[in-house]
């Protein structure tokens, strides 16, 4: 019932009207960001983080979640309509949710995509709920030692689920420590791999490293023949699925929840990853699966619940064991730090009333994206209309705002510009970002736990293997990290790319 | 995943592409640069790990990986990927460099007018009436949505004369 009392409370403090408008704008952006298929949810969460550095805590990180959880809804239109996924996690929905558009259902396809997307989205929020207290209170048994053996583990399954060769991934990774290294060393006080620059001393603005390497990047890899069609948006009378459409995607919608929320538990699973495991559920379990691939309704629903499912359930490592589970969330994770909160099990006891209203206003964004994305359908399509060279002109613009504003320096967007061309050069070489991100967001975290366990052990490694969970943690990484080695196959979903 | 998907399928290459024996000498060399100079931050003090502890073992790690990544490609050379728009790229870093360099002294809402107005008139090719009312509305429309609504102040110009007239 304490659960319930601080729910209710958290649903006091998200329904103010302040955080009520910074939800709904989240929406609206982040469907703008998933219709858009220049710009990803990990640029376009980061590109918004200065913006939001003048808000307050709660209103910040609301509006940001917002716009994670509402690139889902909007990658499915462009999806449905157009055959081209506005972000990797609706690939799969192109199957058959184009077509459908082909039949004359894509209204239909696209109701039922929001409607699945609600119901994993809100379920997944549910198991947020449920899990907070326990593994929150959990997690306070954890100490430097457990800390650091838990964000190994995450790291080594990112690494290891990563593209297609493991050794890159490490790079990436290792990459991305390095350079969240740069600045004053947080123990000893050194300025480390500063170069003498001033500018350097505070270290390097992820926000500026994150919209270069995902945002700018991006653009400088667009090529010629990436011609828009034309879009038609379906009428508002055909937007209502038929009574059998709905019955048959009932089930869809129960499977591709049960897969979403499982795999957004795991660190280094992907959206796209559960969407295609949920089209596979569907041809495999479905009553209709001869007609998948030719506009069956399951091959819409289950994949787009499982993609919302997945980006909740994300949410409950991050909030509990402060353990990001995707770059995206790590980008989150960013945002929380920078305005002073850190995810994870203290979230609960220090900053309890925030970390409720945040779990509460997902239940009202997913409602809100609901509501907002079917009907509006026709506004989300006209932006596809606007001509390549003005949004990318406009992308641009926002991305140097974005960089000069983290500090009110141009430094940082001499940083952006830098790591823009680092990540086209990274993308050129087929080396995965995600890790990068990932442990960019946790060097810091990661290098302080293990010097404070040396600290305490005086300097003996075995402080990691005398602990009970930090050995089994450890334990499992290792593992991880060595599974090539002992020839265990990666599932062939993760090898294959859904956009092929 | 938006980033691994890029590449396409092209047919098996037959020697190693130059670019990528490139990429990886870099990323020997930036993990021969940490391991040298986080020695001189010191491994270890009296009180436990010192500074450049991580650093060295990130840098070991590069190394490591580097050497492991030239074996796979000598031993089967990766695809090659698709090119990029070499045009496109300079045309945007450069445009991006030169906006940065002249933000201070001009003030944002000139610098960012012209920026704006070469990437849709120059390089995109719209019509002058779009370009310049998208121009005007993301450089002077902007810096005051951002002063007043958002409390955001985008830079003025230090040229004094330029800053007497509002830039």
């Amino acid at each position: 019932m304490d659960t319930l009392n601080e729910l209710i409370g958290g649903f006091a403090a998200a329904m103010t009207w302040q955080n009520l408008i910074f939800a709904f704008l989240g929406c609206l952006l982040g469907t703008i960001i998933g219709v858009l298929p220049g710009i990803g949810p990990v640029a376009g969460v980061a590109l918004l983080i200065p913006l939001t550095m003048n808000l307050d805590a709660t209103g910040a990180i609301i509006m940001l979640c917002a716009i994670f959880y509402g690139t889902a809804y909007g990658g499915t239109i462009t999806s449905v309509l157009l055959n081209t996924p506005g972000e990797a996690a609706s690939a799969i929905t192109t199957i058959d949710g184009y077509a459908m558009t082909k039949i004359g259902k894509a209204g239909a396809a696209l109701t039922i995509a929001a409607v699945g997307s609600f119901v994993g989205g809100t379920i997944a929020t549910v198991g947020l709920v449920a899990a907070a207290k326990p593994l929150g209170e959990m997690g306070l048994l954890v100490g430097p030692p457990e800390f650091f053996a838990l964000m190994v583990v995450g790291i080594s399954l990112l690494v290891a689920l990563a593209g297609k060769s493991m050794v890159k991934a490490v790079m990436s990774g290792a990459l991305g420590l390095l350079i969240s290294m740069v600045g004053i060393d947080p123990v000893a006080g050194a300025p480390r791999f500063t170069f003498g620059s001033d500018n350097l001393l505070d270290g390097v603005s992820f926000v500026a490293v994150i919209v270069g390497v995902f945002g700018l990047s991006e653009i400088l890899s667009y090529r010629k023949d990436s011609a828009t069609s034309v879009v038609h948006a379906p009428g508002l009378r055909s937007l209502l699925p038929n009574r059998s459409e709905w019955r048959r995607s009932a089930p869809s919608m129960a499977r591709g929840t049960g897969i979403g929320f499982g795999l957004g538990l795991i660190p280094g699973m992907t959206g796209s990853v559960s969407s295609l495991l949920a089209y596979v559920a569907e041809k495999k379990f479905s009553k209709h699966r001869n007609e998948l691939g030719h506009g069956a309704i399951e091959g819409v629903a289950g994949p787009e619940t499982a993609n919302n499912a997945h980006a909740n359930a994300a949410l409950i490592p991050l909030f509990t064991l402060g353990i990001p589970a995707s770059p995206t969330i790590a980008v989150l994770m960013g945002a929380f730090l920078q305005q002073g909160l850190v995810p994870g099990p203290t979230l609960f006891t220090e900053h309890s009333e925030v970390a409720w209203a945040i779990i509460a206003s997902l239940f009202i964004g997913n409602l809100l994206l609901l509501l907002l994305n079917v009907p509006l359908v026709g506004l989300w399509t006209s932006i596809l209309r606007v001509p390549a060279p003005i949004l990318t002109a406009l992308i641009l613009l926002f991305m140097v705002i974005g960089a000069y504003t983290i500090n009110f320096n141009v430094f940082d967007v001499f940083v952006m510009i830098g790591f823009g061309l680092l990540g086209l050069a990274l993308r050129y070489l087929d080396i995965p970002l995600a890790p990068m991100v990932l442990t960019l967001v946790l060097g810091p975290l990661m290098e302080r736990s293990l010097r404070e366990s040396l600290e305490i052990s005086q300097g003996d490694f075995g402080v990691f293997l005398n602990r009970p969970i930090a050995a089994v943690l450890i334990g499992v990484g290792v593992l991880i990290v060595l599974s090539p080695l002992l020839k265990l196959r990666k599932p062939k979903a993760l090898i294959e790319d859904p956009e092929t | 995943m938006t980033t691994e998907s890029l590449t396409a399928k092209p047919k098996q290459a037959t020697h190693v592409a130059p670019t990528v024996l490139a990429g990886i000498a870099a990323f020997a060399a930036v993990g021969v640069y940490v391991l040298v100079s986080s020695i001189g931050l010191g491994l270890w003090t009296s009180l436990g790990p010192g500074a450049g502890l991580f650093p060295f073992a990130m840098g070991g790690v590069l190394v490591a990986m580097s050497a492991i990544w030239l074996v796979q490609e000598l031993r089967q050379p990766s695809e090659t990927a698709q090119g990029v728009d070499r045009s496109l790229v300079l045309a945007v870093v450069v445009s991006l460099v030169v906006l940065a360099a002249v933000l201070d002294l001009i003030g944002f809402q000139l610098s960012m007018f012209l920026f704006l107005l070469y990437h849709l008139k120059i390089r995109g090719r719209r019509n002058w009436l779009v370009s310049l009312i998208i121009a005007f509305a993301g450089s002077v429309g902007a810096f005051y949505a951002f002063n007043y609504g958002l409390n955001v102040t985008l830079p003025t110009a230090g040229i004094s004369l330029l800053n007497s007239i509002g830039l």
